[in-house]
């Protein structure tokens, strides 16, 4: 960025031009801006963060800690395992699918077309996608009894789509897209010439995946599985019409938001909610840290 | 629901395209056919669901008896026509577009200006308009709910007896994706250039933003658009909490009287995203750029 004199000796010509922007145009946008955030984000959650350290109006770790234990803790192992889960078959299904479209040619119209279903499917969580899961591998679902036609007893085997598991393969409808629509761009930029040089060094295939395509996925990668994993631990929609008295973290926040009848109960919940802001924090910060070591190496 | 831009920025997005030119190379045979059996596993796990969905939806039997041999019979519409008649479903529906216009202009009105005046004015601003914009995410519609209830409820409760009052938030969650949309759009187009040449000119800053950068913006325009509409359209959890009947909180109570009229109608609104969003891709694809969303 400029240094301070140079801005000094900018700074007054801009201003005696005779033209119609305010001096202040980008700042006046920008508080309106950050007026907006502060009173529709920051200040409901600062009261919620403010309530669960101070349960009932005295500051304390209480609420804080019993979010976290008794019957509180499956709910947040559950969550931590769903998205843990989700994240990585995610991300390695979508790093895969990446992999394999990366030199596809061929049929000229199916690389378009995998880039747009991606588009579209990461977008289709939610409702729908519940109800369609419901019609495939449900306990009347078409694959199920397909499934019970040649002898596999899929509800036998302890599978539903309620469980972790089940919920995992639903997550995983618009998680294997969304990985494939953050990894692409770094999977498309291996450049040909990379491979070329590396092998007329006398690199073997391996060596080259190992020390010099590796290198380049890892952080994109990362960042992907990191952001699939605050993708799903947020999502409420799908879980709550499989199983809406799950247990799920959003799910027992819903529950203890609209049982707040005793007042300890109400704490729980902030307490709850500044645990889950907490965690997506940390991965975004995470995310945040590793886009950007990726965007420096794309550049270099 | 919360969404982003994936790092796919025009830069890189114009660094691929030249790129297409990967000759067609010798590949051992069995690397093509494993790569063939996953997409095609794939294709199978995408498609599968919403064909059983379709089946549940418009096929006149009950749902206990939808197996293989019945694969043929009474195939009909009428569940769909059934579930589109009822009215309350055209109430929601239109509080949801409705909620989907406020937002999306609320949207454009707030980041539209900012972020033309962080490119043009103060590019030092930038990462911390980033860093504000990915904020919404950290704090999903079912936390944000809680915080909504413990504050605007008790101090003004009369805001959160509309409908509307989920427009700001909807304008809110969809920042995160709708900033990079308008930004890369921004880049894209070099628009400090355009704006130092336009007021060379003599332009005035309505004429710089509405027939300068407007115009030659309008794919990130439309694309954050499409993404904030898409958004309002899907989001459950919040309406549901604050007791709003919108589309989806709809789906699910209408779902519950009717299993299979439910789907048909499910797979309508699905069907209806999936054809716009894929609208709003192709749009973007053709400028260059790559959005991509979240569904939550």
């Amino acid at each position: 960025m400029t240094g301070g004199p140079v801005r000094a000796v900018t700074r007054p010509r801009v201003g005696t031009r005779a033209w119609r922007w305010r001096p202040d145009g980008a700042t006046a946008a920008f508080a309106v801006f950050l007026a907006f955030v502060a009173v529709f984000l920051l200040w409901p959650t600062v009261v919620v963060v403010g309530h669960a350290f101070a349960p009932g109006g005295v500051i304390g770790l209480g609420a804080m800690t019993e979010a976290v234990s008794g019957p509180f803790r499956s709910p947040f192992r559950n969550s931590i395992v769903l998205s843990a889960a989700t994240a990585v078959i995610g991300g390695v299904l979508g790093l895969l699918l990446a992999l394999a479209v990366r030199d596809l040619t061929r049929p000229r119209w199916l690389r378009p077309a995998i880039d747009a279903w991606c588009s579209v499917a990461s977008q289709l969580g939610g409702v729908p996608l519940a109800f369609a899961f419901v019609a495939a591998l449900g306990t009347q679902g078409v694959v199920t009894k397909a499934l019970n036609a040649i002898g596999i007893d899929l509800l036998g085997t302890g599978f539903s789509l309620s469980s972790l598991a089940g919920l995992v393969v639903v997550y995983l409808y618009f998680s294997i897209p969304l990985m494939f629509l953050v990894v692409m761009p770094a999977v498309a930029g291996l450049r040909e010439t990379w491979r070329e040089a590396a092998t007329l060094m006398g690199a073997s295939p391996w060596r080259y995946w190992r020390s010099v395509a590796a290198p380049l996925l890892v952080p994109p990668v990362l960042g992907g599985v990191l952001l699939l994993f605050i993708n799903a631990f947020s999502a409420y929609a799908t879980a709550y019409v499989l199983d809406s008295s799950g247990q799920l973290v959003p799910l027992q926040i819903r529950f203890v938001l609209q049982g707040n009848v005793i007042t300890g109960e109400q704490d729980l919940g902030y307490a709850l909610v500044t645990w889950t802001i907490a965690l997506l924090l940390l991965g975004l910060a995470l995310m945040t840290v590793l886009q950007r070591r990726a965007a420096r190496w794309a550049q270099s | 629901m919360g969404a982003v831009v994936s790092a796919a920025t025009v830069e890189r997005a114009a660094a691929r395209t030249p790129r297409v030119t990967a000759r067609p190379r010798r590949r051992a045979s069995g690397g093509s056919v494993a790569r063939w059996a996953y997409l095609g596993l794939l294709a199978l796990f995408f498609v599968v669901p919403q064909l059983a969905m379709a089946r549940f939806a418009f096929q006149n039997v009950p749902v206990v008896l939808l197996d293989s041999s019945t694969l043929f019979q009474g195939w009909s519409a009428h569940r769909l026509v059934e579930a589109l008649t009822e009215p309350e479903l055209w109430a929601s529906a239109r509080t949801s577009v409705i909620l989907a216009a406020l937002a999306i202009v609320l949207n454009l009105a707030l980041l539209l200006p900012l972020a033309v005046l962080v490119e043009v004015r103060r590019p030092g601003l930038r990462p911390l308009v980033t860093a504000v914009t990915l904020l919404p995410w950290v704090v999903p519609p079912i936390a944000l709910v809680v915080g909504v209830a413990a504050t605007f409820r008790q101090v003004a409760p009369w805001f959160l007896a509309s409908p509307l009052s989920l427009v700001p938030f909807y304008a809110l969650w969809a920042m995160p994706f709708t900033y990079r949309a308008l930004d890369a759009g921004l880049r894209a187009i070099s628009a400090r250039t355009l704006v130092e040449a336009a007021r060379s000119l003599g332009a005035s800053l309505p004429t710089v933003l509405l027939r300068v950068l407007a115009p030659a913006m309008s794919a990130a325009i439309v694309a954050s658009a499409g993404l904030t509409g898409a958004l309002v359209l899907g989001e459950f959890a919040f309406a549901s909490l604050l007791l709003k009947n919108t589309l989806p909180t709809y789906l699910v109570n209408y779902q519950r009287g009717a299993p299979q009229a439910g789907m048909a109608l499910a797979l309508a609104v699905m069907l209806l995203t999936a054809v716009g969003m894929a609208g709003v891709v192709h749009l973007l694809r053709r400028r260059g750029l790559g959005v991509s969303t979240v569904g939550v």
